[in-house]
């Protein structure tokens, strides 16, 4: 009932959650040799809308993972045999007769026990009727989602076990002491997206009556999940998202490694599916306007407002006539608090240091320059690159383009700037659309600096902040697409590595100049949460999970097809369906620690409070009302406060003036 | 599906930054050249299906960036390649230099007993050139790798290139097949793997020297 509308029931039963690597440890009725014997824990839909918890076991295959079927024929070559368990199985028929089955509404009682890997599960009180083992990580996951289909309520004298309380039992005379706490007084994703489907409908009426109820929801949710983490179990159990970030790591080094990638287990984690909550579809909104922009400024040229305007370019941009300006404060060249007047005066001093610094470089002779190779290396690279750069862009088009000099000039400066980092390739496709917008030498350039302060890490010695957003990635497509994640562990693509090109250059290579600037300008804003360029990916790639699932594609598939969406992806539709993808993820029931992380929100296990502790975690909520002064920035302590100001749906917490213009 | 050839070959082309090796696949798979080409990030592939001897042969040829800092993520796909053009750029003596560390580079991540080839790229620029003909082709006999003088511009020897290095896998993997069925006769003599190398005479004229 509560997720009939989560999921579109197309089979006869249909899986809702599943969870691989489960042993089947005691079960009354069956024979001692089905015991032990590994499978999949699931939670299913029947087709008559009840819910059961299923456990199917799985026979290991052995899969001949040949990259792509045109390898075969070369023997010698790139081919492998790799050990793969899970729901491939072949006589699944034989298999069925083993199935367990336990409708959801005869639960009556469940325990957690060994370190919160094994789990009992009982209809009634006394005995219990099936054990199962967690050999992966824990069972957290699969509780978390269980108990968002039933009400639970901790029995007092073991805390380990759980009575399913049933909604038309509340009279019936269970056994009251029992029953420690009621957790649930309904369905908490149910209301949340309810909230959330009507924000499709009337998006800002809805949210700003919404937001309180949802922010009080929310807290109850907080506090059910803090379930999770019990009684004195919890200093010792170890955290599944720290497992499951081993495992990646594992797999993205083994992926490296030509033999290496053999072990079954390695792959399993990643089968887990549990279901996100529908995606809300979040309309964009029109550009920050040159009129309101103006409206925004005090007298004195201060923008007072800061958060609200980051606010207004995270849902519609900025209007093209007013991008130079407004991108200079994005880009942290000018502050925004800042009058007219003192914009002017530090205008003059970057001015200068500017050509300080260019003249550093245009004064070297040609003898010095034959002396110093890392100098001239570099020249001849940025050179290379810049001959290179949006030539078929009227701007940058033609021989002898002035244009071109002035990337060069910027480029060898930014060298002096930032000698140690110095220029790597990508740099150039960053700087032209900046110039093309500003056209001034000086401006550019320290725009370019802001923008190069943000990705600075893509352009490590060692690629270690690629690979680290590559993994972090990784993480939130299996989170947010498990499905996709699977295939593309099983197409030895589970690196991400095709990937590699959008986010060096902030997808400049994927949409034409004026697209670009629309998607940089959003992501300058910082908004909704941290890594949002990560959540674009996710969203580009779920957009494109049919046809590389059901097409089958492999390794050079995958690559070459997503290499050719360039130019061919649509800046708005990616913009509100990666909006949307962020909403269904911090609603997700078991949103877990590791991507909480990446998204820059408080981790649950860290902070854990004691289980008496009712003070709202989310407090932060209203401090925008103080506001002026309020400083979003993307550094860890306040990055903590945006992110729960923005907790939510976000558009309810814009401050009064936007509030007002957007209206 | 029905395959439309007869083996598949995975090629990679790398040098250094800025040699010509996009500029290289572009001539090779659309016989097209463009003097404002884009810098390579991240990886990419083309596909041409040419004809030897009698065989359809699809040749599937990676390209790289070129840049030192991406060898990390572009090395994750040298794994199954069966050859590898090296390439230089004629007016960059840097560049040739560079070719031993590429060498390394390919010991150290590609199978062993991949086919190798250096092309000195450009070779139309004759009166800019830092890297004579000569210097190629010692290279290439210290090395005992092929050797082939190329411009992407003027579509010169490109063709020949590619050819030469998807026969000698074609050569290589016939052999290995021949070793693993062995023909029916005692005593059957194989041929030693390591063939002193013949060098082709074809191309040596058709690129001027100095
Ligand atoms: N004259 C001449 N120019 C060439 C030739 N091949 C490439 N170029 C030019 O050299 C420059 C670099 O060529 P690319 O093909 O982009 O070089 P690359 O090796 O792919 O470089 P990365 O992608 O950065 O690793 C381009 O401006 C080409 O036009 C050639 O044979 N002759
Ligand atoms: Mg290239």
């Amino acid at each position: 009932m509560s997720s009939s509308s989560v999921e579109e029931i197309t089979d006869q039963s249909n899986d809702l959650f599943t969870q691989d690597g489960v042993l089947l440890k005691a079960c009354s009725g069956r024979p001692v040799n089905e015991l032990n014997s590994i499978g999949m824990l699931c939670i299913v839909q029947n087709s008559d809308g009840t819910k059961s918890i299923e456990w199917r076991p799985s026979d290991i295959i052995t899969v001949c993972a040949v990259q792509e079927q045109d390898w075969a024929l070369v023997n010698a070559i790139g081919r492998r045999q790799r050990t793969f368990s899970g729901n491939l199985t072949a006589d699944y028929a034989t298999a069925r007769a083993r199935i367990i089955r336990m409708p959801l509404n005869e639960l009556k009682i469940f325990r957690v026990t060994n370190r919160n890997q094994q789990m009992s599960f009982s209809n009634k009180v006394g005995v219990w009727q099936s054990t199962f083992f967690f050999q992966h990580g824990n069972a957290e996951v699969f509780i978390a989602y269980l108990k968002s289909h039933v009400k639970t309520a901790k029995s007092s004298r073991d805390r380990n076990t759980y009575l399913v309380v049933e909604p038309t039992d509340e009279t019936r005379a269970l056994n009251r002491s029992f029953t420690e706490l009621d957790i649930f007084q309904e369905n908490t994703t149910d209301v949340v997206w309810n909230i959330v489907s009507n924000l499709k409908e009337r998006p800002y009426e809805t949210t700003m009556e919404a937001f309180s109820k949802l922010s009080s929801i929310g807290l109850d949710y907080n506090s059910g999940s803090q379930l999770l983490y019990y009684g004195n179990e919890a200093s010792s159990k170890r955290d599944v998202s720290e497992e499951v970030a081993d495992l990646l790591t594992k797999s993205m080094v083994a992926a490296e490694e030509a033999h290496s990638v053999t072990k079954s287990d390695e792959y399993e984690v990643i089968s887990m599916k549990p279901t996100l909550p529908p995606r809300p579809s979040i309309p964009r909104s029109t550009p920050l306007s040159q009129e309101k922009w103006e409206g925004l400024q005090d007298t004195l040229g201060r923008v007072t407002e800061m958060d609200g305007v980051k606010q207004l370019i995270f849902r519609g941009g900025v209007a093209h006539s007013i991008r130079k300006q407004v991108w200079k404060y994005l880009l942290d060249y000018y502050p925004w608090h800042m009058t007219h007047a003192e914009l002017k005066a530090l205008q003059k001093k970057r001015t200068d240091e500017y050509y300080c610094m260019k003249l550093q470089w245009r004064s070297m002779t040609e003898g010095q320059e034959s002396r110093f190779t890392e100098y001239r290396d570099r020249k001849s690279l940025v050179e290379k690159d810049v001959n290179r750069t949006d030539r078929t862009h009227p701007f940058f088009a033609g021989d002898n383009n002035p244009n071109l000099e002035t990337l060069q000039d910027i480029l060898m400066t930014y060298v002096m700037y930032n000698f140690d980092l110095g220029y790597v390739q990508g740099m150039s496709d960053i700087l032209a659309p900046l110039l093309l917008l500003m056209g001034n030498e000086v401006d550019t350039f320290w725009c370019f600096v802001g923008f190069m302060e943000r990705i600075a890490s893509n352009f490590d010695m060692d690629q270690a902040g690629m690979k680290h957003q590559l993994l972090q990635l990784q993480q939130l497509v299996m989170f947010a697409s498990p499905e996709l994640a699977q295939h593309l562990a099983l197409k030895d693509s589970g690196n991400m590595y095709f990937c590699f090109r959008w986010l060096l250059v902030w997808f400049k290579r994927e949409f034409s100049l004026i697209d670009i600037m629309r998607l940089w300008e959003v992501l300058w804003t910082g908004l909704p949460c941290a890594n949002f360029h990560l959540l674009i990916c996710v969203a580009i790639l779920e957009a494109e999970k049919e046809v590389l699932i059901s097409g089958d594609y492999g390794f050079t598939e995958i690559l070459k097809h997503v290499n050719e969406l360039s130019m061919r992806i649509e800046v708005n539709k990616v913009l509100s369906s990666a909006e949307g993808i962020y909403h269904q993820i911090i609603s997700a029931p078991h949103l877990t620690d590791q991507i909480r992380i990446i998204l820059g929100l408080t981790p649950l296990g860290t902070s854990a409070p004691t289980e008496d502790d009712d003070a709202p975690e989310a407090t932060g909520t209203n401090c925008k009302d103080n506001d002026a002064a309020a400083n979003v920035s993307t550094s860890g302590t306040d990055m903590e406060e945006a992110v729960l100001e923005y907790d939510g749906i976000e558009i309810s917490i814009v401050t009064q003036t936007v509030w007002a213009l957007l209206a | 599906m029905a395959k439309t050839y007869d083996y598949l070959f995975k090629l990679l082309l790398i040098g250094d930054s800025g040699v010509g090796k996009t500029s290289i696949l572009f001539r090779f798979s659309e016989d097209a050249f463009n003097i404002s080409f884009i810098s390579t990030i991240g990886i990419d592939f083309k596909i041409r299906t040419i004809d030897l001897d009698g065989k359809k042969v699809k040749l599937q040829i990676w390209d790289t960036a070129g840049q030192e800092r991406f060898r990390t993520i572009t090395t994750a796909y040298y794994r199954g390649s069966m050859g590898i053009m090296l390439v230089y750029d004629v007016t960059n003596e840097k560049s040739f230099e560079n070719i031993k560390n590429w060498i390394r580079n390919i010991e150290e991540n590609a199978s062993a007993d991949v086919e190798k080839m250096i092309l000195g790229n450009k070779c139309d620029l004759d009166a800019k050139r830092q890297v004579s003909k000569e210097r190629g082709e010692q290279l290439a006999v210290e090395y005992q790798i092929k050797f082939v003088e190329t411009s992407a511009k003027d579509s010169l020897n490109v063709e020949y290139a590619f050819y030469t290095l998807a026969r000698d896998i074609k050569a290589k993997m016939e052999k290995k097949q021949e070793a693993s069925n062995p023909p029916a006769r005692s005593g059957a003599h194989q041929i030693k793997p390591n063939d002193p190398m013949r060098k082709p005479t074809s191309w040596l004229s058709r690129c001027s020297l100095l």
